[in-house]
């Protein structure tokens, strides 16, 4: 059993599902489990150590990563209730539109 | 033992999140991810891990389900059974290589610090970050009053 190669798979998963997902709270889920798959590292090389601080790095991780978390998801709720929609292609194109029309 | 069912959970609850067509059921699958995390982290021995793993994990995901409910879209398709066997197959699959492979090596690299020690030790770094998180949280609230200000023009 290696964390290393476990934490390397649960990355890979992150990373594709953060290429191939078009929905805004699938690619926060995505963002989410590469971070799970950071400190799960982190944690698990730490703790086969023996060591305390492992433990301590991730609480502070935790903390970033929660208000960072609180942030996104403010972001998503005003562009999905701006545009109408939490698909990334369709956002994109919605606003290729009003630039276009704001040239003219 | 425990450790291999624990891992493929945690690679299967991960597939389930990210591919799941529903998004309610997705964050659910999340929640998995996040409860076998810390129950790695408790069996290796990362108590405090585990615990805070777990606490966070429960308010990011409450805050997920109310964020998913408004934000998905009402006309989504279910996810067929075969394509929900699929995932659970490719996850079980992609959980074999952490199980039966192994990466040699050590990083010489020693301390028996405590955990309360280690805690201690860092002080100076989570005052840093306490201010980033509240200056994260002012810019995230500063950005929601503009828009708010903006959309009332």
């Amino acid at each position: 059993m290696d964390f290393v190669i476990l934490s390397l798979v649960m990355l890979a998963i992150g990373i594709y599902g953060l290429l191939t997902n078009r929905q805004l709270l699938k690619v926060f889920i995505s963002i989410e489990l590469i971070a799970t798959a950071a400190t799960l590292n982190f944690v698990m090389l730490a703790s086969s150590m023996g060591q305390g601080l492992g433990q301590a790095f991730l609480i502070l991780a935790f903390s970033t990563d929660t208000a960072v978390s609180g942030v996104v998801l403010a972001l998503l709720v005003i562009v999905t209730k701006k545009y109408g929609t939490s698909n990334i292609n369709e956002i994109l194109k919605m606003q290729e539109k009003r630039d276009s029309e704001a040239e003219q | 033992m425990i450790l291999e069912i624990l891992s493929i959970g945690l690679i299967v609850s991960a597939c389930l999140a990210l591919f799941l067509d529903e998004v309610v059921y997705s964050v659910a699958a999340l929640a998995g991810t996040f409860l076998f995390t810390a129950l790695l982290y408790y069996v290796n021995g990362a108590i405090y891990a585990g615990i805070f793993q777990f606490v966070v994990g429960v308010g990011t995901l409450a805050i997920l389900f109310l964020s998913g409910e408004m934000l998905s879209d009402k006309s989504t398709k279910k996810t067929s059974p075969k394509k929900l066997s699929a995932l659970i197959g490719a996850g079980v699959v992609l959980s074999l290589p952490a199980i039966f492979l192994s990466v040699s090596g050590s990083t010489g690299v020693y301390s028996d610090a405590s955990f309360g020690d280690a805690l201690w030790s860092l002080s100076g770094v989570d005052v840093i970050l306490q201010a980033l998180v509240i200056l994260t949280v002012a810019l995230g609230i500063a950005i929601i009053l503009y828009e708010q200000k903006k959309g009332g023009k």
